[in-house]
């Protein structure tokens, strides 16, 4: 199906051949008086509708942002493509294909000024493809404003302890389709975890069947577990204490993305959310929603100088 | 419902055509007429040419010394900004052509002047992120009716005189990542349907709807585990499970999102009374996830008409773990061996092989390379299961070290030694005439990879072409011997489909631009014509007021743009296009050369 379908192997030439879209520039988002925000879809507690507003982390910091620049907020919603290159190149560089309007063909594609929950990986950014382009230098990650990791939470009643992921070649766990947790839990251990693993559509969905007593446990990000316990408001599921062995990325820092030709807006949203790392509003921001903060390591290693 | 025999379909078309006489000129679409759709030279009402998918025609007016004198006698631009991938088979019924465009478009172009007589745009939601590009192969006739699939997912009727909408069906939850691009195709009043599906946990499946009424009466899902069911006076009713239980060959509950989408819909002979539909991959890509034959993945499956029962299965690609789609078309033929008529059917897989089945029960007669490197298995054994090289599977990422897993170089690549386009067989010759590609590609595990905010594995590909002045590669292929009759070279991949004529000819388009004709059997290139745009569409022919046409849609796109490597700078060049490029043969010129 991979020949089948569009995929982020959209590579430098076909890249350079395509008509690019005009992003809004910095004099073009003050003047309009306001800022669009990208944010992934349906996607608690980062960015999700709550009787029908927008809530969440990245919506919160989003309309700091908006207010830093002093315009409007308005969120630019994504539906996530199969990876990262895709929601790039469909939300912040050169628009979605579907995204065509017949009665005014020389129209702007829909694009987030500033896409939102973009890992800030140099490793990520300056990937070279197989004919030695980066395959995405069309877009500026920067910003770093929060680190994540993984994290399974349990239902004590099943299990006593989660202590090591050994108790899950005895316990079923729930997790994401096509997700990391996914790929370790079927493919690591020689396998041994693989028929206690169920999937699910998201995280909030395993949650839930671990409520109704179908799993024993759940493995996703540590920011949508944190959320769904506090929901839960039970002390009869926790947090697992366990590390996650021969597990190739454990945690890793999140920050933002826009357009390579759009720096100066860049620059003016890295100052506002600077401001809130360093004064510590942010760690107050995620308190608020129920989440555990952990700073980028761009703010870790500079805070030990 | 009962099936037509040949016989009894006969006289009803007898019928017909002296009801015709009498009068009704612009009769709808009748079962029969899709079941002669082969024989009958002056319409094309079946994606195929005829149910069995054989695209063969037995008009001779356009041959091996006539085809010079072709020549175009319109063409029709689908407009708009909409220029991208047009992998189309046009339809031809009274006249009138019925042709579908990327972006979930439909046409009827009036063929005597190339006129529009109507267009149908579906308007599709907004946010919609559909796995498959932009394609749509083509649409179904039946009655007044023009059937076709969207891009999210429904299932959409219009009239063939107005182009408005007569019904409109939800095959599937378009957000769930499902999809529909190829052409339906109808059998006995029933409109059949597979579905299209990315990797997001999709389960695929064939569904039957009542042609005139858009009514649902069968489902049948294409992995293990699932539960068929059939549609009874309003009732719902169970018609069991696929391969009887779960978990037969897939580890936990990995069946529950196994894959195996239908996304090229489906062949149908009515001698057995069977649809021939293939599967797709299994899901998640690594196949270290789930050990197993992972069934029906990768498969030909042969599905009962009447109820959606599987009848039986053919899987090319066990455990498939090189993204070899089991999709491509399975086209039923008859050949003599021994004084006897075999019943066969034959498909040439994205894994490679050519195989030859018996279409009754499914048995392996034999199989063979079609192409001229394989690396990922040496043989195939007495069964048709491939004798794999272990080193040749790409690796378990939860083993590899490092930021990337050991490359494996393995070919044909996940584009396949054939991918979607249709293969024609010449009752003439006895040869299949095979749109092929000569590449490989180099796939690791590629940890620096993230997916909605989160870390993620990814697999990382190259593709690249075996040889400096070929990728594609147009072969006549001997279905009884495995021998390769002859061969055309072409520089960039082929994509689009072939179609042979009782004239001797065999017709396909590059992207390049070309529509050619060859010498059926000895592929001496007799026509060619740039179009202005590659070919990713699948030619037809039909007579019309004593005359014979040819039409094809031209308009590049489709998957290989999609990738990079070596091959992009092959087709970087290419224009897009959505043209449908109208030939025929005058009657002065099919004169001159007699």
């Amino acid at each position: 199906m991979l020949s089948n379908r569009l995929s982020a192997f959209l590579l430098g030439c076909v890249c350079l051949l395509a008509q690019p879209a005009q992003a809004r520039e910095y004099d073009d988002v003050i003047a309009s008086g306001y800022v669009r925000i990208g944010l992934y879809r349906d996607f608690p507690p980062y960015s999700y509708l709550e009787n029908g507003a927008p809530a969440g982390v990245d919506v919160e910091i989003g309309k700091r942002i908006a207010q830093g620049l002093g315009v409007r907020f308005e969120p630019h919603w994504i539906t996530p493509d199969e990876n990262l290159e895709d929601d790039l190149r469909n939300n912040v560089w050169k628009g979605h294909y579907l995204d065509k309007n017949d009665e005014q063909p020389l129209a702007l594609k829909h694009l987030a000024d500033v896409m939102m929950r973009v890992p800030y990986d140099r490793d990520y950014s300056y990937m070279r493809d197989s004919t030695g382009e980066i395959v995405n230098e069309q877009v500026v990650m920067f910003g770093p404003y929060q680190s994540e990791r993984w994290q399974v939470a349990y239902d004590s009643e099943k299990i006593d302890r989660v202590s090591t992921m050994a108790v899950f070649q005895y316990h079923s766990i729930g997790v994401e389709i096509d997700s990391l947790p996914s790929f370790y839990l079927t493919s690591g251990f020689q396998g041994r975890m693989r028929e206690r693993t169920h999937h699910f559509a998201s995280l909030p969905q395993a949650f839930a069947a671990m409520q109704r007593g179908e799993v024993d446990a759940v493995m996703g990000m540590r920011g949508e577990i944190d959320q769904q316990l506090s929901r839960a408001e039970s002390a009869r599921y926790r947090l697992g204490e366990n590390g996650f062995p021969n597990m190739g990325k454990q945690s890793w820092d999140l920050g933002m993305a826009i357009k390579q030709s759009n720096r100066q807006l860049g620059y003016a949203v890295e100052e506002v959310v600077d401001g809130m790392i360093r004064s510590g509003d942010m760690a107050t921001l995620y308190a608020d929603l129920g989440l555990q903060y952990e700073l980028p390591a761009f703010y870790r290693d500079t805070a030990e100088r | 419902m009962k099936r037509f025999g040949r016989i009894h379909g006969f006289a009803v078309t007898t019928l017909v055509a002296a009801m015709s006489m009498t009068g009704i000129t612009q009769a709808g679409v009748t079962d029969q007429d899709i079941q002669n759709d082969q024989a009958t030279t002056e319409d094309v009402v079946s994606y195929g040419m005829g149910l069995r998918g054989q695209r063969y025609s037995p008009l001779t007016k356009v041959n091996t010394d006539t085809v010079k004198e072709l020549r175009p006698v319109w063409a029709f631009s689908f407009g708009g900004e909409k220029q991208r991938g047009q992998e189309s088979q046009p339809m031809v019924k009274d006249g009138v052509m019925y042709v579908t465009a990327s972006y979930s478009r439909v046409f009827a172009i009036d063929v005597a002047s190339g006129d529009e007589l109507w267009q149908y745009d579906a308007r599709l939601p907004d946010g919609i992120m559909p796995c498959c590009d932009v394609i749509n192969r083509g649409v179904a006739l039946y009655d007044d009716l023009v059937i076709f699939g969207t891009l999210d997912a429904k299932l959409v009727a219009l009239d063939k005189s107005t182009g408005k909408v007569v019904w409109k069906k939800t095959v599937e939850d378009y957000k769930a990542g499902y999809s529909l691009t190829a052409a339906p195709i109808v059998v006995n009043g029933k409109v059949i349907t597979g579905v299209s599906g990315g990797e997001f946990g999709v389960v695929g499946k064939v569904e039957a709807y009542d042609a005139k009424t858009g009514d649902i009466l069968w489902t049948r899902p294409t992995v293990e585990g699932h539960m068929g069911y059939l549609w009874k006076d309003g009732k719902k009713v169970e018609t069991g499970i696929s391969g009887g239980e779960a978990g037969r060959t897939w580890p936990g509950d990995m069946w529950k999102s196994g894959g195996a989408a239908t996304w090229l819909g489906g062949t149908y002979d009515a001698d057995t009374n069977l649809m021939f539909f293939g599967t797709g991959n299994p899901a998640p890509w690594n196949s270290h996830m789930r050990p197993g034959d992972n069934l029906f993945s990768s498969s030909r499956l042969a599905i009962d008409p009447d109820d959606g029962r599987i009848v039986w299965h053919f899987q090319t690609t066990p455990h498939d773990g090189w993204d070899f789609d089991g999709v491509n078309e399975l086209i039923s033929f008859d050949y003599q061996e021994g004084g006897k008529t075999v019943k066969a059917a034959a498909t040439a897989d994205r894994n490679g092989f050519f195989y030859v089945l018996n279409r009754e029960n499914g048995d392996f007669i034999r199989g063979f390379p079609f192409v001229d490197k394989m690396t990922w298995a040496t043989g195939l054994d007495e069964k048709g299961r491939p004798l794999l090289v272990e080193e040749g599977r790409p690796g378990n990422p939860a083993e590899s070290e490092g930021d990337k897993g050991k490359s494996v170089f393995s070919a044909p690549s996940f584009l396949g030694g054939k991918n979607w386009m249709p293969m024609a067989f010449n009752q003439d010759t006895g040869l299949f005439y095979v749109p092929s590609n000569e590449w490989g590609m180099d796939i690791w595990n590629e940890a620096t990879a993230y997916k909605k905010g989160a870390a993620y594995l990814g697999a990382g590909f190259t593709i690249s072409a075996l040889n400096d002045d070929y990728i594609g590669v147009l072969r006549a292929m001997d279905p009884k011997t495995g021998k390769e009759v002859w061969r055309y070279k072409n520089y960039a991949p082929l994509w689009g489909g072939v179609m042979t004529t009782k004239g001797g000819l065999v017709f396909t388009g590059n992207p390049e631009g070309y529509l050619m004709a060859f010498d059926a059997k000895t592929g001496e290139q007799k026509y060619k014509f740039n179009t202005g745009s590659g070919i990713v569409g699948t030619p037809i022919t039909w007579e019309q007021d004593g005359e014979q046409y040819v039409s094809v849609v031209s308009g590049w796109g489709g998957a290989v743009p999609l990738w990079g490597g070596e091959v992009a700078k092959r087709v970087k060049h290419l224009n897009q296009g959505g043209t449908v490029w109208t030939f025929k043969l005058p009657k002065s010129a099919e004169v001159a050369a007699r």
